[in-house]
């Protein structure tokens, strides 16, 4: 009996680490290693050189792309949180007739396909095309069912006598939301942010589409022209992928006990 | 892109007006749900409708180009010479569909399977395969461009040892099968955190009772274990057959849908804003035709799965 399940754990073992760890680690790899060492021998690391970093760093144009990056990417999910919040409360509390229609219209919204063309069409009528806050104005709906969704289900387990006894005593609504909601929902509210923040950031459609000005492209559209200008020149491309990927490497590290319990929580609920 | 059901509510749900909330509170109210539900409807129902229009238009996106209804003449030319790319990138869609379906369900079982325990390496092991999901489609297509190197990469040592030598994602004949392997590997750890969920909703005392009657673990696994999991393969089915129908960021960042890996998706990208096209119009018409394609396969799909839901745990 233990033979086979140990065989079968050091399996899975070796699986996740040859298909998920391997690809990371070269990558991470090359990144290290000077453009001479890798054309001649590319599998094995050479004298760790981190010359590489510098160049793609300015080559790239990192720093204004990340800058990019993160201005969108928070805005748009904390924007997203918010709004989400605001549906979602009087959808929990029923506080307004067809609270049911709504919510209903809102889960549709997780399937809405993503509709690129119009999108750019409604972006150059409103004089949102190829501008910061527009691109920020674009991205704020694709996070928003989620945001009502998580929400919804949280406020819903709130005991409604708490609003109506802070509401006799005269609070004001957004008060009360931002005093007792928002600290009873934290964790709802972290999810919501946290998956709108991963949407926006990994974005690479929308920035090919909705910017033209490079000043303004996010990371990911910078490396991805980099690497098409910079064609076989891997230890920039390398170096430019860890510097790109290590801030939201960072801020998984740091949620990710959260994103997966929620995930594997909230994913199967009949 | 998540599979959250709405949780089931009970019994009649009425509308209660907040009396107590002040005439401020509730004009504050509704000036919040009205800037939410007008975002949601001007950048999500919007759009979503205007697909529909524009593809009856011969919209280029060029400033002030005139815009003309062309009629049904988008949807008429699918399939022609005139827009030679059609019927290939059908094909390319229902192979991309059903291998991507396959193999991050298969995948995502397998590892959900080891790594829904409590203890340390499990742990790790659910981070390790949600983090290209963290990491997103342009990494992700970059570090796999990278390992797939025609010169330098260490796939091209792999299959060179073997006298196997390609250009790989610049292949025809390697560029799609590499495309779903990429495309499963970037999004295998949601579907196996959705599979964990499954797992742990799971008595534990099924289980039990199955010791006590002495069954095997392969039996286990497909008596008991897999049929308790019906919700989740639904969810996760779901998940990877509409995920692979609608999105191409992924095929955009490693092959732009060339060598055969052109989906509907792509082709709707493409023709819309690949180098000089600017076909709008047509774009949104093979978007239409996308979409239609998607909900013919989704709906009785998604019917057939919650039948045998229902058939296999026995409630209604």
């Amino acid at each position: 009996m233990r033979h086979p399940r140990l065989a079968g754990r050091v399996a899975i073992g070796l699986l996740v680490v040859i298909l998920f760890v391997l690809p990371v680690l070269y990558a991470l790899m090359i990144a290290f290693e000077s453009p001479s060492h890798f054309l001649t021998s590319p599998l094995t690391p050479g004298s760790p050189d981190t010359g590489n970093f510098g160049k793609a760093w300015s080559g790239a144009d990192l720093g204004v792309e990340l800058a990019n990056t993160v201005i969108y990417s928070v805005a748009a999910a904390a924007l997203s949180t918010v709004l989400g919040l605001l549906i979602a409360f009087p959808i929990a509390r029923r506080l307004i007739r067809g609270h049911s229609a709504l919510y209903t219209a809102m889960f549709t919204g997780l399937f809405l396909p993503l509709a690129i063309i119009p999108l750019f069409a409604e972006a150059r009528m409103l004089g949102l095309y190829n501008n910061r806050l527009g691109y920020i104005v674009l991205h704020v709906e694709p996070g928003l069912p989620l945001a009502v969704i998580l929400l919804v289900a949280f406020i819903t387990a709130i005991p409604a006598e708490l609003d109506e006894a802070a509401w006799m005593e005269g609070a004001g609504y957004l008060r009360y939301l931002l005093r007792v909601v928002v600290p009873l929902t934290r964790p709802a509210l972290l999810i919501a942010f946290l998956y709108g923040l991963l949407g926006v950031w990994n974005d690479i459609i929308g920035p090919v589409v909705l910017l033209s000005d490079s000043s303004l492209f996010p990371v990911t559209r910078g490396i991805y022209n980099f690497f098409g200008s910079n064609e076989s020149q891997w230890t920039l491309l390398a170096a430019a992928i860890v510097i790109a990927s290590l801030p939201v490497v960072a801020l998984f590290a740091a949620s990710q006990r959260q994103l997966i319990r929620a995930t594997v929580a909230g994913s199967v609920k009949a | 892109m998540t599979v959250f059901r709405p949780g089931r509510r009970s019994g009649r749900r009425r509308y209660r007006p907040g009396r107590l909330l002040s005439r401020g509170s509730r004009l504050s109210m509704w000036a919040g749900l009205l800037i939410g539900i007008g975002v949601y409807v001007l950048f999500g129902i919007v759009p979503a409708a205007g697909n529909v229009i524009i593809s009856f238009t011969d919209y280029t996106g060029l400033p002030g180009a005139p815009v003309h209804n062309v009629g049904f003449s988008n949807y008429s030319s699918m399939g022609t010479t005139q827009s030679a790319g059609f019927t290939p990138a059908v094909v390319a869609t229902v192979v991309f569909v059903l291998a991507v379906t396959i193999a991050q369900n298969a995948l995502a079982l397998l590892l959900a399977h080891r790594l829904s325990g409590q203890g340390r390496m499990a742990a790790a092991g659910r981070v390790l395969v949600f983090l290209p999901i963290a990491l997103g489609v342009t990494i992700v297509g970059l570090i796999w461009i990278l390992v797939f190197d025609p010169q330098q990469g260490p796939a091209a040592s792999l299959f060179g040892a073997v006298g196997v030598h390609s250009a790989f994602f610049g292949a025809s004949g390697w560029a799609m099968p590499l495309v779903i392997f990429v495309q499963v590997w970037q999004n295998a750890g949601f579907s196996t955190l959705v599979f964990i969920g499954g797992l742990r909703a799971i008595d534990p005392q099924i289980y039990e009772a199955a010791g006590i009657d002495g069954i095997r673990p392969w039996q286990r696994l497909r008596r008991i274990t897999f049929p308790l999991l019906a919700p989740a393969v639904t969810a996760n089915v779901l998940l990877a057959v509409v995920g692979a129908f609608t999105t191409y960021n992924l095929i955009y960042v490693l092959t732009d849908g060339q060598y055969g890996t052109q989906t509907l998706g792509m082709l709707a990208f493409n023709a819309a804003f690949g180098s000089f096209q600017a076909n709008l119009g047509y774009g949104a018409a093979v978007t239409v035709v996308l979409f239609v394609l998607t909900l013919i396969v989704a709906l009785p799909l998604m019917a057939l799965l919650r039948y045998r839901e229902r058939r296999l745990l026995g409630t209604s």
